[in-house]
């Protein structure tokens, strides 16, 4: 493989990991609260408010359901104003985040599910206020389910990200398509693929590292 | 210090509605072990949990060291909680915390510094008994070690009242012992005042000084932990005490024909309780000298109700028809816990 394409493949890993980091950053700080908010609101919880509740579920699965390559297309006038253009990998960075953000919702709701309930009486016997109780009881005895949601969203955010170089996006995908694909040439096409793999292996490794060191039980 | 006046609470569900608390008053002082008996769905919980308002009374009052608990505003509420601790069955501990760090939580909660957090959780490491257990977390522990934790938690902001719902049901009796004298030690050390929940009568015999028995969302029995065990009123507290002091007859007379009234020629069986110094008093000898009766013991037994010597003797009183009755009314009067048995035809242990 030349010297040029290796830059090119370098390039490329550059602009996934970027998208997927910005895109996961996003995602992450926008749907741990969603997630917060979907466990809190619901009936019988700290924060009851069915309405609320009702309503972010629904968005949050219709944003689900949707087939991200739709969502992509369907949202690019929104991306327009986000991002000041619809091509390039902060365009793609756009479609990349609105996906995820519910994902990560429903992961981190799913983890805020599984704390004891009774964790959060004794916190409120001690006189915890809700957002205590948020902030030091069930974000951190929930931590390392969501940091394996997470791993898995981020996961999920390098395959979109591959998804999202279809409509120029850049990155791995963009680079698998415009050459692998269109110029016929195997080793790109074989190269990305690798690259892609390991880096999905060095996400899911890191983050069961991770989420167990932070597993007391 | 804890007033529970007509206390009703009613549970909604989807098969229809539930009233866990039908009318329930307490009234438990300053500095006493209070017990709350009863079994399994009889609103113990319910009735505790109203104490801190975990759960809301549907009416009622609720009084703890002076201040209505029902009508306070949430954030009052929640700085009043801070001065009722609390643990559980479950000891709900947070396992992503040390042991050092769960007891400093609720002075965390407070917003203490890391300096007065030290100053209080130190010594209730040291009264807990585990100071060498400061860097370990919840699931390094045994279950008794992570109920002094959730005590050590409990007493961290220094709270008036303790709260303890079936603290120690999941624990082995040994633990339990252990654990019931540290309670028992916190309350003479601090005059904290201690509410127990509890389906265990051993519970309350080791370390209560009052009790109420609820059945059905009412308290059908209060008082004095001696009185209860003395004179028990209803088949409810009978069957508790059973479960710890045993009421069988000896295997002779099982299955004889007693009869609730004397009948001519029979012999009366009674079993007598003996509390504090009126267990030393000659009062078998007495019955004896005094009725010309004869005083058959079948069965003795000698127990603590926490510091107080409790005995039980079953005995059978033969004798002159009219001796025999003037002996029970003897014993009725000198303030005897006192239990007629029945009376037994004379020759029925002959022939049985
Ligand atoms: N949150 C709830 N919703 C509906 N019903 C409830 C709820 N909590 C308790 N109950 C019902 O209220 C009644 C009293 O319950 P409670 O938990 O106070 O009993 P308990 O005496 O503590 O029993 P146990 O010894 O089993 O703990 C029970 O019939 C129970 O099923
Ligand atoms: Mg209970």
């Amino acid at each position: 493989m030349s010297q040029e394409m290796l830059a090119l493949l370098l390039e490329a890993l550059g602009e996934t990991l970027y998208m997927v980091a910005v895109s996961a950053g996003i995602a992450t700080v926008l749907g741990v609260p969603l997630g917060v908010i979907l466990v809190s609101t619901s009936r019988g919880h700290i924060l009851q408010n069915l309405w609320l509740n009702r309503i972010l579920g629904y968005i949050a699965n219709a944003t689900r359901s949707t087939p991200f390559i739709i969502l992509m297309v369907a949202i690019i006038p929104l991306t327009r104003v986000l991002a000041g253009t619809s091509i390039g990998t902060n365009a793609a960075i756009v479609p990349l985040s609105i996906a995820a953000i519910p994902f990560v919702g429903r992961v981190v709701e799913s983890a805020l599910r599984e704390v004891d309930y009774g964790l959060i009486e004794a916190a409120q016997a001690m006189g915890a206020s809700p957002m205590q109780i948020i902030r030091r009881v069930l974000l951190p005895e929930a931590m390392p389910s969501i940091v394996l949601g997470l791993t898995l969203a981020v996961i999920s955010l390098i395959g979109y990200s591959a998804m999202a170089g279809a409509i120029g996006g850049g990155g791995l995908g963009d680079l698998a398509i415009r050459f692998g694909y269109q110029r016929f040439r195997v080793d790109v096409m074989i190269s990305t693929v690798v690259i892609l793999i390991a880096l999905v292996q060095l996400v899911q490794s890191a983050g069961d590292l991770l989420s167990r060191r932070l597993n007391k039980k | 210090m804890i007033e529970l006046k007509n206390l009703h609470k009613t549970y909604h569900g989807e098969n229809g509605s539930l009233d866990a608390l039908r009318g329930v008053s307490i009234h438990v002082q300053e500095g006493e072990i209070f017990g709350v008996i009863g079994k399994s769905g009889a609103g113990k919980s319910t009735l505790i949990r109203c104490i801190n308002m975990l759960e809301r009374p549907g009416s009622g009052s609720v009084i703890v060291d002076g201040e209505e608990l029902t009508t306070m505003p949430e954030r009052q509420l929640r700085e009043m909680r801070k001065r009722i601790g609390m643990i559980f069955q479950h000891f709900n501990l947070l396992s992503s915390r040390t042991v050092y760090d769960n007891i400093a939580f609720p002075l965390e909660l407070a917003g203490q510094s890391a300096a007065e957090i030290a100053a209080a959780v130190n010594p209730l490491l040291d009264l807990v008994g585990l100071a060498d257990k400061r860097n370990q977390y919840p699931a390094q522990l045994s279950g008794g070690q992570k109920q002094r934790v959730g005590i050590a938690r409990a007493l961290a902001n220094r709270p008036k009242v303790l709260l303890c719902d079936e603290a120690t049901s999941a624990l082995d009796p040994q633990t339990t012992h252990s654990i019931l004298e540290l309670l028992r030690d916190i309350n003479q050390k601090l005059g904290l005042t201690i509410v127990i929940i509890t389906h265990e009568m051993q519970v309350i015999k080791e370390i209560c000084d009052r009790v109420a028995v609820m059945e059905n969302g009412l308290v059908i029995e209060e008082g004095s932990v001696i009185d209860l065990f003395v004179r028990p009123q209803t088949p409810t507290t009978k069957e508790f005490i059973r479960t710890i002091v045993s009421h069988d007859l000896p295997d002779v007379f099982a299955g004889l024909p007693f009869t609730d009234t004397p009948q001519p020629g029979s012999n009366l069986m009674l079993r007598l309780s003996f509390i504090g110094s009126s267990a030393n008093e000659p009062v078998i000898a007495g019955l004896i000298r005094r009725f010309n009766v004869d005083v058959n013991i079948l069965f003795g037994n000698i127990d603590h109700l926490k510091n107080t010597p409790f005995g039980t003797l079953l005995v059978e009183v033969s004798g002159d028809d009219a001796a025999i009755q003037s002996a029970l009314q003897y014993l009725q009067e000198i303030e005897l816990g006192i239990e007629v048995i029945g009376y037994v035809a004379r020759n029925a242990r002959a022939t049985a």
